[in-house]
């Protein structure tokens, strides 16, 4: 009975210390008003009154409303594009392998440097994106200066970099469907848009749900892409969620409030996140396949 | 006959068309790997692309710049311990729950998996405060603390396919022959579960080779990890673009290696809990 425990210290010590208390922590900082540092005011506590400001502040809500917008807009989108090339893909030709491979590149590229590639292809006069719109006869946009562009910006950076993610694991679920299925449902006469309606997109259900649900626990926590590429800007046109805690905690110097918002954010977070492992992670199932006894 | 045709057909159409996105695609990678071969001034003035503007400037540049190599030296460090000490915790971890059964088990499991998946931001200031008050902001000790802290959860669930599928036969006989739990996990265990250990331990620091927040708010002048170095050469007023794209160049040199040496275990990694920074 002490042996488990003995192997599980270390990892509890850890998790404890760097994940439960910090979350703790901040729920207890929520309830202060709490000055960044010791010059600037007085701490004082203040109850759910961080939280109730909160309701009542514009700049909340429009952050919020970034946050979903990026979320129903860029998701969707991504599980398209990503359905559509898993289709495409899902057969063998000269270089497949290779395609399929280097489609990941942008997956794991560094999130910054994604940002930055994006902030540079978006740039005035000599970024490429411009010198392609000029070139088509298309009048120059001045991406991240301008409001609603820049907040494009932010997503199809979003679509560049996660679609791959998305094809990924739909390629992976389509591979599992047993080919002579599919070709049945052909020989029965079922034509292209009936097969995807009746026959792929029900089995591939399961694996969309769970990208699904991978990608909103990401886009919930996306900060540093945007960060470089617009640090939120212009004005607060893409102060995504995170974005604007940041502000608040280390620009505004209100750590309170932005603990406030940290214990919203998690809240919402964790409901996404119990759902997925509940879902879809099973200590049983995961060794089974794996045979060991 | 007419069919293997139509499919040969549509096999090379499909290649093409597969072909052209790719290329799109990797469009704004390859554009960022030039332009670390081109010098500022070029790629300012928008001029196209031509061989002659090819230059190792940039890249002289930035290996001069103290600011970029304290930051990959750090980067290097944190990434490195973080591994180490996440591999060491988590291994442990994921043994105990692979190899007992005990009450709580399934909820410390999950529990361990849900954590992971937590937004930082939701984290990182509560860490400023603690760091702060122990006086370990603007530390390596204290960042590798903060990337352990997603790591560990990380490398149990990545390991626990790995453990899973070692047959217990090995352990058995060792008990037999009277070696202690930490000596069998030690001695006999980890040895068989080397090939796990290996892609966990990759995985984990990736991890922190590409995570930005935790360095942009946990760290000061001291301890900044490369991508804080290339955020500020495109920060402000400066745009060294050639000198950014050139740092960021060698910071995905290990990340390309990574994609396609770890091809076969990106999507169990993926299902522990991401890659992202």
């Amino acid at each position: 009975m002490a042996a488990p425990l003995l192997f599980l210290a270390p990892a509890l010590v850890v998790v404890f210390a760097v994940l439960i208390f910090p979350i703790l922590f901040s729920l207890f900082v929520s309830g202060f008003n709490w000055p960044l540092s010791a010059g600037m005011g007085e701490r004082s506590f203040v109850g759910f009154g961080n939280y109730v400001e909160l309701v009542h502040d514009p700049e909340f809500w429009n952050s919020l409303r970034l946050q979903l917008g990026f979320i129903f807009i860029a998701i969707p989108v991504e599980l398209v594009l990503g359905y559509g090339a898993a289709l495409l893909l899902n057969r063998e030709f000269f270089g497949a392998r290779v395609v399929r491979t280097l489609l990941l590149l942008p997956v794991f590229f560094l999130p910054i440097i994604s940002g930055m590639t994006w902030r540079f292809m978006l740039q005035p006069r000599y970024g490429p994106l411009n010198t392609l719109l000029i070139k088509l006869g298309v009048p120059e946009v001045t991406w991240l200066s301008n409001p609603t562009y820049a907040y494009a910006a932010v997503i199809i950076q979003d679509v560049w970099r996660m679609w791959p993610f998305m094809f990924m694991l739909l390629y992976a679920g389509l591979t599992n469907i047993p080919n002579e299925l599919i070709e049945a449902a052909h020989i029965d006469g079922a034509g292209f848009w009936r097969r995807q309606r009746s026959l792929i997109v029900p089995l591939l259900m399961p694996t969309i749900l769970t990208a699904l649900l991978l990608r909103i626990i990401d886009a919930l926590r996306i900060f540093s892409e945007v960060y470089v590429m617009t640090e939120g800007g212009p004005g607060s046109a893409t102060l995504l969620f995170s974005l604007f805690t940041n502000r608040v905690a280390f620009g505004y110097a209100k750590v309170g409030m932005a603990s406030a918002m940290a214990i919203f954010l998690l809240i919402l977070s964790i409901v996404f996140a119990a759902t997925l492992v509940r879902r879809n992670m099973s200590l049983d199932v995961l060794e089974e396949k794996a045979g060991g006894r | 006959m007419k069919h293997r045709r139509r499919k040969l057909f549509m096999n090379i159409v499909i290649g093409l068309a597969a072909f052209i996105v790719l290329v799109i695609e990797l469009y704004p990678i390859g554009m960022t790997l030039l332009n670390g071969f081109r010098r500022d001034i070029v790629i300012l003035s928008g001029r196209p692309f031509e061989l002659s503007q090819l230059t190792l400037r940039s890249y002289v540049l930035v290996f001069k710049n103290p600011g970029f190599l304290l930051g990959l030296k750090n980067s290097i460090e944190v990434g490195l311990l973080a591994t180490i000490v996440s591999l060491a915790v988590g291994a442990m971890a994921s043994y105990g729950i692979s190899r007992y059964r005990f009450r709580g088990r399934n909820i410390l499991a999950y529990g361990f998996l849900v954590f992971r998946m937590l937004p930082q931001i939701s984290l990182v200031i509560a860490l400023y405060l603690m760091f702060k008050a122990a006086h370990i902001r603007d530390t390596v000790f204290g960042l590798t603390l903060s990337y352990v802290s997603f790591n560990v959860p990380y490398v149990i669930w990545m390991l626990l396919p790995f453990f899973a599928a070692i047959d217990r036969s090995y352990e058995e006989a060792a008990m037999v022959d009277g070696c202690t739990p930490f000596g069998i996990f030690w001695k006999v265990f980890l040895p068989l579960a080397a090939p796990g250990l290996v892609v966990s331990a990759v995985f984990a620091f990736i991890n922190s080779w590409n995570e930005f927040m935790y360095a942009l708010i946990l760290t000061g002048v001291n301890a900044k990890t490369a991508p804080i170095a290339i955020n500020s050469l495109i920060g402000g007023e400066t745009l060294t673009w050639g000198q950014a794209c050139a740092a960021g160049t060698i910071m995905l040199v290990p990340v390309f290696i990574f994609t396609v040496a770890m091809q076969k275990f990106l999507i169990r990694g993926i299902a522990a809990g991401g890659v992202k920074g």
